[in-house]
């Protein structure tokens, strides 16, 4: 696979080299960026399955997504742009509820760390579903975004070279990256090479499942403190017992998160209707690459639950509406990871009312995971404003060899997830766009006129019962 | 599926590249040719990086500035 793509390179840059040379000679100098451009974009997202990864692929993945954005560009000089990149992304969850599945008293409510609420007495047990949303404060979470980049584009527009910082925050994730890149055109600006590198450096604040925050907490000991005290755990048969610990679990001592990536890309004018792109990245993660709180469930382990004994028969089904079955571990996965994606672009401009805008992605890495991606998407123009466009994607993947379903894996692996996103599936997504454009900005907010509005509607289909929907607006301002 | 993507890489890599005059670049310069996504496809490529294995390749997320996949 590496030589391949090594031979790969080396054809893309021959290509580079055998073109017509180039003239230096400055003739006149286009602003890169003539005003500032300031773009807001939002989406509303809202998914819906059957294989909660919380749950240890078990349960409802119902949840929604709020999200918005600003990107201002500013022109510093003729050469220099600035662009600065503010979001924020605000979510309900009902499977990362289930992080502490039970009632408020449960000890991973996201609260502080004072136990003094976890000695109050529950009034009726606590009790808890993989199928519903819980009260936990993990429900909901706001992910908070912001990115800097500076490029600077040569005399004759034939060199850019960029440099970027960026900063996110969540409850408990943290990543600051940086990166940079350099794109060389030639040919006329017919062609073009590009290269990017970036580095993540993240941090994970762990949050673990109620019965294994305890059990970390206390020790063996954890039944008769904390949240499990006064509470009943229930064998597979309904009885009482006191014979639930999950002695394979342990914390995360080092919590750091890096990524390493490095993209490559060429593009290349073929005819005056048609052009395409060849890229590919190599990407190497390193740390904490384990979901914290995502439980697992091992065939050769007995099951523990809390809650209401008479659905334990009917756990697998969404008629269970009140036992809650505790973690024997949560996911283990490999400390690095290596993936290699190769994609393509292909443009074609049929008429004046129609082109063709098509890509393709073939996708490897080191968890034993091939995936490829293929989408096309039909602009049609009609009239000279409005544009709308029709988009079909397909995706398949195979899983990783660390994948199993529910209450699948055993005890003695070293490494196991239950996380359907790393299963193996096919995904349809289709939906349209509608554009306008206005290149005189009739409409004008203060200094500023309105470019064109862009809105999206998708709906996402997996075929292992995840399906999601999402709508998206956005509206571009360009300084007068 | 390894062969036919080398073998698309070899055919383009071979293609006589006669340069394409700017002046004659009216429908490679329309927005609707831009060899890019979308800047609206952005919140698409953040829930695909969350729900699928795969990631990069596309203009979003290579990794890493999220805890997903």
């Amino acid at each position: 696979m590496k030589s391949k793509l090594l031979i790969a390179l080396g054809l893309i840059s021959s290509l580079a080299f055998s073109q017509e040379k180039d003239s230096t000679d400055v003739v006149y100098k286009k602003r890169v960026l003539e005003g500032i451009e300031v773009d807001f974009l939002a989406s509303y997202y809202k998914q819906d399955g059957i294989h909660s990864s919380v749950s240890g692929g078990m349960g409802s993945e119902k949840l929604t997504d709020l999200a918005s954005n600003i990107t201002i560009a500013m022109p510093l000089n003729d050469d220099d742009v600035l662009t600065v990149d503010a979001g924020l992304s605000a979510y309900t969850s009902a499977s990362s509820s289930n992080i502490n599945p039970f009632n408020a008293t449960g000890a991973s409510g996201g609260d502080d760390d004072d136990d003094d609420d976890d000695d109050r007495a529950p009034a009726t047990g606590p009790y808890g579903t993989p199928w519903q949303a819980s009260s936990g404060a993990s429900a909901q979470d706001v992910l908070g975004a912001v990115m800097v980049n500076y490029s600077h584009s040569s005399d004759n527009r034939n060199f850019i070279w960029n440099a970027d910082v960026a900063f996110s925050n969540e409850y408990d994730y943290t990543s600051i990256g940086f990166g940079g890149g350099m794109t060389k055109l030639f040919n006329d600006k017919n062609s073009e090479i590009s290269l990017k590198v970036n580095v993540y450096l993240d941090q994970w604040r762990p949050i673990y499942s109620t019965e294994l925050h305890e059990y970390a907490k206390y020790g063996t000991t954890f039944q008769s403190n904390g949240f499990f005290s006064g509470v009943t755990i229930l064998d597979q048969n309904g009885n009482a017992t006191t014979s639930y610990l999950p002695s394979d679990f342990t914390t995360w001592k080092s919590t750091n998160r890096n990524s390493y990536s490095a993209s490559f890309g060429f593009s290349q004018v073929a005819t005056k209707k048609m052009q395409f792109s060849l890229f590919f990245d190599i990407l190497q993660q390193e740390g904490m690459l384990s979901t914290p709180y995502h439980r697992i469930y091992f065939a050769d382990k007995a099951n523990y639950y809390i809650g209401q004994a008479q659905y334990i028969p009917d756990y697998e089904s969404t008629q269970n509406k009140g036992v809650y079955q505790l973690a024997d571990d949560i996911e283990r996965l490999p400390n690095t990871r290596f993936k290699i994606p190769v994609g393509a672009r292909l443009n074609y401009y049929l008429n004046e009312r129609l082109a063709v805008r098509t890509y393709y992605r073939y996708y490897w890495d080191d968890w034993g995971i091939t995936s490829h991606t293929a989408s096309i998407e039909l602009p049609i123009k009609l009239s000279d404003k409005f544009t709308v466009f029709p988009t079909y994607r397909y995706y398949t993947q195979g899983n990783s060899k660390y994948f199993a379903p529910y209450e699948t894996h055993l005890s003695t692996e070293k490494y196991y997830t239950s996380d359907y996103d790393l299963s193996t599936f096919n995904a349809n997504q289709y939906g349209f766009g509608l554009n306008y454009t206005d290149i005189f900005t009739n409409a004008k907010i203060w200094k500023f006129g309105l470019k064109n509005i862009d809105f999206r509607f998708n709906h996402y289909d997996r075929n292992d019962g995840l399906n999601a929907n999402i709508v998206t607006v956005g509206v571009k301002f360009v300084e007068q | 599926m390894r062969k036919m993507i080398l073998a698309i890489i070899v055919v383009f890599s071979t293609i006589s590249c006669n340069s394409v005059k700017e002046y004659d670049k009216q429908y490679i310069n329309d927005p609707d040719m831009k060899l890019s996504a979308r800047s609206s496809e952005r919140y698409e490529t953040t829930f695909q990086v969350y729900r699928e294995a795969a990631s990069g390749a596309n203009g979003g997320k290579t990794g890493g500035g999220c805890g997903c996949n």
